[in-house]
């Protein structure tokens, strides 16, 4: 089921994202494009409203934020200059390395670094990976490190990969989806990020307490906001470069913060996504 | 009691009540019956509708075998559909395995479908299984003509049953309510109707067991009715009922009066007789009242003619003045009715045989006892011809007083027969008045009266009389 982010692929998908976003058009050149992928936010329509008055307000200029189902339709926006900036995952990131330039990192309980975790369903008594083998199994997306690559290394370190390993998979295009999968049935275990579910664990306790956790990843790179090559000085993605390093410092920033449990956002090497990188590499190999 | 022996006010609405239940097991039955074919109907056609709507979305995702839109599809249509209450809807492919389903866990990805599905639908679009309250129905999901999968869904239908329970308990109370209405109604209609009918019954019940008594105005229904007119013809038979008894007991007490004159006429021989003697006496105690072995034979003679008038005149005042006697009757009554006779006997040439094996009292009713039996004698006197016999035999046999009269005349006749043994017969004009008095004093003392027409000629009027306990005749006095 699961698709491989190929560069062939990649161009494909962002001809076609190009051609499905005429609302982009940029009409006025002082305009912020900012995408956001499905992690676990862009289905809170009262969350985007503010994110947006924050950073239209701190920007001093128009914000547009930008939606799209899936990893791919966002990362093609932005290589492709039709975004600015977009809050991308790891994955992407050191695909598209070359192409991309970081603008900063959120952090997570003091550092920025985040997991991915192995799921069941709450009342399957399995403890181990090798127990998952021949599982119906939900990924969140073909482009997500916590909610495909990892899983996909992992299986890769056992010389297999997730179509061999599993007996059937899926994408639900949205980390809080798999949780419902596993919770529902509809799946016997899943890949999810760690941080979403932890979030989860506040927000919809009813959900999450359906599920366990069989399965804790290392840690790993925060999903990072990323602006395309070549843009790290514009004076837009600096503004927002600024608003986000602020945001603690406001009291709008910190609802925001506070609403997405992060402390808060800084510079980060681009290292910070090599061991993401050698996973990447692992399951070319395994490939 | 049987049904034939209920009275009318409860037979009408009985019958009202039956017909009502008849007639609402017919509607109720109707009822459902046309309720059962619309929910089947509605049912049927909410499910098509619900499977359609989610097919026609669930298309491209099924094209594409994408397990997490087919259920967030089935997710999504759950609350859209409150009217059908959908258990499990489940999508399944062209390999006719299931894609997704609204309960994973019952109905997992990958799997056939269950196997309730399987058998209840039998390759039908609709099954409803009445026991599990289920129904099962299934759509094909069509692409440009071509069966790429299908949907199939659960529905619990107990809401239909209980709506069903619930219009057929409304049926059953409705229809309960309005016969119970119905059947009071009845029984309030018939109740007035029949009233008038009832106060004619309880008034002729009671002239059963005593005079018939009239109906009051104030229970009289209005006039210009049939009631009214049948309660005039009532009231108007009470009056000339009331005009005869009241004829007959005057006539009674002149025939009582006429039998007076007779004894009277006898009763002034008896006292006639000793009267010559006791002058006789006098005038020996006039002229030799000097001598005292004369004097007080006079005066012996003297006393023995008295007490004989003394005895007639008091049989005749035990007999027409019975309030001033308080003895209760014995042999002296009979003593006193032989004395009576006597000289209506001897009038007439008839030799009196007289037998009384009774000694002391007895608890019979005196008054009347004397009157019927000294009736008995007169008609037995004159029935029997100059120098035949009439006889009076009295015993007591097992707790009853028992008197038979006989006489040699020619025989009761048939009509005066009736008149003394039987309830009904009633004297025509003065005849028969005696016999018809003597039969309501033997009435009054609860006796009974049997005729004996013997075969060498005469009658015997056998009379017996129960005793009663002293206390019940004390308050029969009273009353």
């Amino acid at each position: 089921m699961h698709r491989l982010l190929t560069r062939r692929g990649f161009v494909a998908g962002a001809v076609a994202a190009a051609f499905s976003t005429k609302a982009l058009a940029q009409t006025r050149p002082d305009v912020l494009r900012f995408g956001l992928t499905p992690v676990f936010l862009s289905d809170d329509l009262a969350l985007l409203d503010e994110l947006k008055r924050y950073l239209e307000q701190s920007c001093g200029r128009p914000v547009q934020l930008v939606t799209r189902r899936t990893y791919q339709e966002i990362v093609a926006l932005l290589v492709s200059g039709q975004l600015e900036a977009a809050w991308i995952c790891g994955y992407p990131f050191v695909q598209f390395r070359s192409k991309l330039s970081l603008v900063a990192v959120p952090v997570w309980r003091g550092k920025s670094l985040y997991q991915s975790y192995l799921i069941v369903a709450k009342d399957r008594s399995v403890a181990t990976v090798a127990e998952l083998k021949g599982d119906v199994h939900a990924f969140s997306d073909p482009d997500s490190n916590s909610g495909y690559l990892v899983t996909s290394a992992l299986l890769a370190g056992l010389a297999s990969s997730p179509a061999r390993y599993f007996s059937h998979t899926f994408f639900t295009y949205a980390h809080r989806n798999v949780v419902r999968a596993v919770a529902s049935g509809l799946a016997q275990s899943g890949s999810v990020d760690g941080y979403v579910l932890e979030v989860l664990k506040q927000v919809e306790p009813t959900l999450v307490e359906q599920v366990r956790i069989v399965r804790r990843s290392e840690w790993l790179g925060f999903p990072p906001i990323a602006c395309a090559a070549g843009l790290e000085q514009d004076e837009r993605v600096l503004a927002l470069g600024q608003a986000l390093y602020r945001m603690h410092a406001s009291g709008a920033g910190q609802r925001l913060l506070s609403a997405l449990q992060l402390d808060g956002f800084v510079e980060q090497p681009p290292s910070l996504y090599d061991p993401i990188s050698l996973m990447v590499a692992a399951v070319s190999r395994s490939a | 009691m049987k049904v034939r022996h209920w009275p009318i006010t409860l037979k009408i609405p009985a019958l009202v009540a039956g017909l009502m239940i008849v007639v609402s097991a017919v509607v109720t039955q109707q009822v459902i019956s046309r309720l059962v074919d619309t929910q089947q109907r509605n049912l049927t056609a909410l499910s098509d509708a619900y499977l359609a709507g989610i097919s026609t979305s669930l298309v491209p995702h099924v094209l594409r075998g994408d397990i997490w839109e087919v259920y967030e599809g089935l997710e999504r249509a759950q609350g859209l559909y409150p009217m059908l209450r959908p258990i499990d809807t489940i999508v399944v492919g062209a390999d006719g395995l299931v894609i997704a389903s609204s309960h994973p866990k019952t109905s997992p990805s990958f799997q056939p479908p269950p196997d309730d599905f399987v058998a209840e639908l039998k390759g039908t679009d609709f099954a409803r299984n009445e026991a599990r309250n289920l129904a099962f129905a299934q759509q094909d999901l069509m692409y440009q003509g071509r069966r790429v999968g299908a949907i199939m869904a659960s529905i619990d239908v107990s809401h239909l049953r209980q709506e069903r329970d619930g219009v057929l308990m409304t049926l059953l109370l409705t229809n309960a309510a309005l016969t119970l209405l119905l059947a009071c109604s009845g029984y309030m209609i018939v109740r007035r109707m029949v009233h008038p009918m009832r106060i004619l019954g309880d008034r002729l019940r009671a002239a059963n067991e005593g005079p018939p008594q009239p109906i009051h105005a104030s229970e009289m229904p209005r006039k210009g009715g049939e009631a009214y007119e049948l309660f005039e013809s009532y009231n108007g038979l009470v009056r000339a009922e009331r005009q005869r008894q009241s004829l007959l007991l005057h006539v009674a007490a002149e025939e009582r009066l006429a039998s007076l004159g007779r004894l009277a006429s006898g009763m002034a021989h008896e006292i006639n007789n000793p009267l010559g003697g006791l002058f006789n006496a006098l005038d020996t105690l006039r002229n030799f009242g000097d001598r005292e072995g004369v004097r007080a034979r006079s005066v012996a003679l003297i006393e023995q003619g008295l007490k004989g008038i003394k005895d007639v005149v008091a049989a005749a005042l035990h007999n027409y003045r019975p309030e001033r006697d308080a003895r209760p009757f014995g042999a002296q009554d009979l003593d006193d009715l032989k004395m009576l006779v006597q000289p209506e006997a001897r009038r007439k040439g008839l030799s009196l045989r007289w037998s009384s094996e009774l000694e002391g009292s007895y608890q019979v009713q005196k008054t009347p006892v004397r009157q019927a039996v000294l009736n008995l004698l007169l008609n037995a006197c004159a029935a029997t011809p100059a120098g035949g016999q009439v006889e009076l035999v009295a015993k007591r046999v097992d707790d009853q007083v028992v008197i038979c009269i006989s006489d040699k005349g020619p025989g009761l006749p048939p009509a005066a027969m009736r008149l003394l043994t039987s309830e009904d017969a009633a004297p025509v004009g003065s005849s028969g008045l005696g016999l018809w008095m003597t039969r309501r004093s033997v009435s009054e003392a609860k006796g009974n009266i049997s005729v004996t027409l013997r075969a060498e000629g005469g009658t015997t009027i056998r009379l017996s009389f129960p005793e009663v306990a002293e206390e019940e005749e004390r308050e029969r006095a009273v009353a």
